[in-house]
């Protein structure tokens, strides 16, 4: 039973890291790379808890899939060194009130700039700014005019991560933790009792954009995930497990929406240099 | 240095402790879903000050009837019952409980009223050989040379195609009647579809607002609706809209932006009604409810949820009916006919 356990497992491990490995391939000890990227594609479940009032006054609560791709690297502006973080992940689920169901899809994407700020050898802080555009929709086909709220947000928010390296049994495993809080930016809401039809159809849109800022939209997102090194040390894999709380809530013209959202997810992390002919060669990682 | 830290300090306190935004408090009891229902209406229902004016609606006086009635309820069926008579009160059709015990509704907006149409008796018009597209039965009343086109629902999407084809094949007449008696509606966008084939240029047609608080009078302010020229085939020549009191929300709808264009008259009984756009919302129990919450007003500014009175008011009389002839449909071929007269009259003249 444990062997065709440990068969599935290389098995997904193969179908998953396909790429990973071919990218891996072209890195050969001597050579400093132009850039590295590390880019992480993660897929879990999410425990979902909707509510927005617009459709409904109460939590549907269920299960959902939680999809994650997060792109890490160096970057230069002139000698100033920082780092650069894109995410894009979507979540999508089916929750019920009783014997009302509702659909939900709701995706972001950020882009995140990092002054890192090294604090001995394993410990390294990040403090950043980072742009949020997220946006998705609610769904409850049993509601007649009001059956779909969509969710649109753009925002500025503040960034910070803590990564700590662990030695175990001579590889290297990282820890990390990372909160976003979006702080200012704009969000689109319906007004209380407006249709879509009138948004849409008849082009009446007065007040249904706002300025969001922590008071109206306080959200917030937490990260946290371990990077594992599995296989050999030839043809190296590392395995992420990650928790991520999504705490997405607003609270204008009289409705109040909260999407939260934890997820578990695995996934892989790909490290993919960019090299010219001729460049001198080295092995590096930008955390 | 510690003053920025305080600073900080201070800033990430007031991030979490703005707290969690939470779902409505109300328990899953028959009181909680009683005292959900209640509430949902008294904020989100959009015809309150126009029901005490038309029959002297008491929202208050509402929950001390059924508070106590809804606290007796030995199980969820009764509570249904009890809490689908509450929602009667309000006189609208458009306000409904939906549960697996079914769905309740308020049907006096028709049932007290004369019915004017009968099926059998519109066979007698429409023949064995007529036309169907988008839902609409249509052909030419003959020897007259009009047309006759009946629109059962708005509940499907129509196409300017689809209209256009209908018309084209209707041109040959001089007029066309257009029954919509029994269209309890559908889609407004439908009813607009259809509307706009009818008009060469933008017509000012009525308004529509919504709630925008939870006060019974937080209204937005009343935005203009406009019925503009479709795509395909139009009609300018007489029009007759057939109606009864069973034409309600979109077909209600459809009458006040045809009544606006010159050529078309309403003939038949008063409409329904049911002028607002419903939404929905759930009690803690699940079950749905459905209400009015943007009102649509006519082009003065006048709700037309209780109906819109015809032009020429015709009632199929019990001799046409016992005879199998539908006095609405005779007197529109009437006025499409003298109509003609007229015109030939005074170009004689």
């Amino acid at each position: 039973m444990r062997k065709t356990a440990r068969y599935i497992l290389l098995l997904l491990v193969l179908l998953l890291t396909s790429t990973t490995l071919k990218a891996q391939d072209i890195v050969i000890d001597s050579i400093i790379p132009r850039r590295v990227l590390v880019r992480t594609s993660s897929h879990g479940i999410a425990l979902l808890n909707n509510l927005d009032t617009y459709l409904s006054g109460y939590n549907y609560t269920g299960l959902g899939y939680h999809y994650n791709l997060e792109n890490f690297r160096d970057a230069h502006f002139g000698s100033y060194k920082w780092k650069y973080q894109t995410l894009f992940n979507v979540t999508g689920g089916i929750t019920e009130l009783n014997s009302s169901t509702q659909y939900s899809l709701m995706a972001n994407r950020f882009w995140s700039g990092y002054h890192p700020f090294e604090i001995g050898e394993r410990l390294q802080l990040l403090a950043g700014v980072q742009i949020q555009l997220s946006g998705g929709a609610l769904y409850i086909p049993a509601n007649g005019n009001n059956l779909i709220s969509a969710k649109l947000r753009l925002a500025l928010a503040a960034s910070g991560m803590a990564i700590y390296h662990i030695p175990i049994r001579g590889r290297d495993h990282v820890a990390r933790y990372q909160l976003d809080i979006p702080l200012a930016g704009a969000m689109f809401s319906p007004e209380f009792g407006q249709s879509y039809y009138e948004i849409f159809g008849l082009g009446h849109c007065a007040n249904t954009w706002h300025f969001a800022h922590p008071f109206n939209s306080p959200s917030w997102r937490h990260t946290v995930s371990f990077d594992i090194p599995i296989g050999s040390n030839r043809r190296n894999v590392t395995l992420r497990l990650s928790y991520i709380a999504d705490l997405y809530q607003s609270e204008v013209n009289d409705l109040r929406t909260h999407l939260y959202s934890h997820a578990f997810t695995f996934g892989f992390v790909k490290t993919l240099y960019k090299v010219k002919q001729g460049d001198p060669i080295k092995a590096y990682t930008p955390y | 240095m510690k003053k920025i830290y305080r600073y900080i300090f201070a800033t990430l306190l007031i991030l979490f402790c703005q707290g969690c935004i939470e779902e409505d408090k109300f328990s899953n009891s028959p009181a909680g879903n009683f005292d959900a229902l209640w509430t949902i209406i008294d904020q989100r229902y959009c015809f309150f000050e126009h029901a005490e004016d038309e029959f002297g609606l008491d929202w208050e006086e509402t929950y001390r009837k059924y508070r106590p009635l809804a606290e007796q309820c030995k199980n969820s069926m009764e509570l249904f019952d009890t809490l689908g008579n509450m929602l009667k009160e309000l006189r609208d059709g458009h306000v409904n409980l939906v549960s697996s015990y079914g769905t309740s509704y308020y049907w006096n907006w028709k049932l007290d009223y004369p019915i004017n149409f009968s099926d059998s008796i519109q066979r007698n018009y429409l023949g064995n050989n007529f036309g169907y597209s988008n839902g609409i039965k249509f052909n030419s009343l003959m020897p007259d040379s009009i047309g006759y086109a009946y629109v059962e629902t708005f509940a499907d999407a129509m196409s300017d195609n689809n209209i256009s084809i209908i018309l084209s094949r209707l041109s040959i007449n001089k007029g066309l009647i257009i029954d919509i008696r029994n269209n309890g509606g559908g889609m407004l966008t439908s009813a607009e579809k259809l509307a706009s084939h009818f008009t060469n240029e933008k017509v000012h047609t009525g308004y529509i607002q919504h709630k925008n608080g939870t006060g019974h009078d937080d209204f937005s302010s009343p935005e203009a609706i406009y019925l503009e020229r479709g795509d395909g085939a139009v009609w300018l020549r007489p029009v007759v809209v057939l109606t009864n009191r069973a034409v309600y929300s979109s077909a209600n709808y459809f009458v006040m932006l045809m009544r606006e264009l010159p050529h078309v008259v309403i003939l038949g009984d008063k409409t329904g009604g049911g002028s607002g756009l419903p939404l929905n919302s759930t009690l803690p129990n699940g079950w749905t409810v459905r209400f009015s919450a943007c009102p649509i007003l006519d082009k003065e500014g006048k709700h037309t949820e209780f109906g819109i009175e015809p032009d020429i008011a015709v009632n199929i009389t019990s001799e046409d009916w016992n005879r199998g002839r539908d006095t609405m449909i005779d007197t529109a071929v009437e006025l499409i006919n003298s109509f003609y007269d007229k015109k030939n009259e005074e170009e004689v003249e």
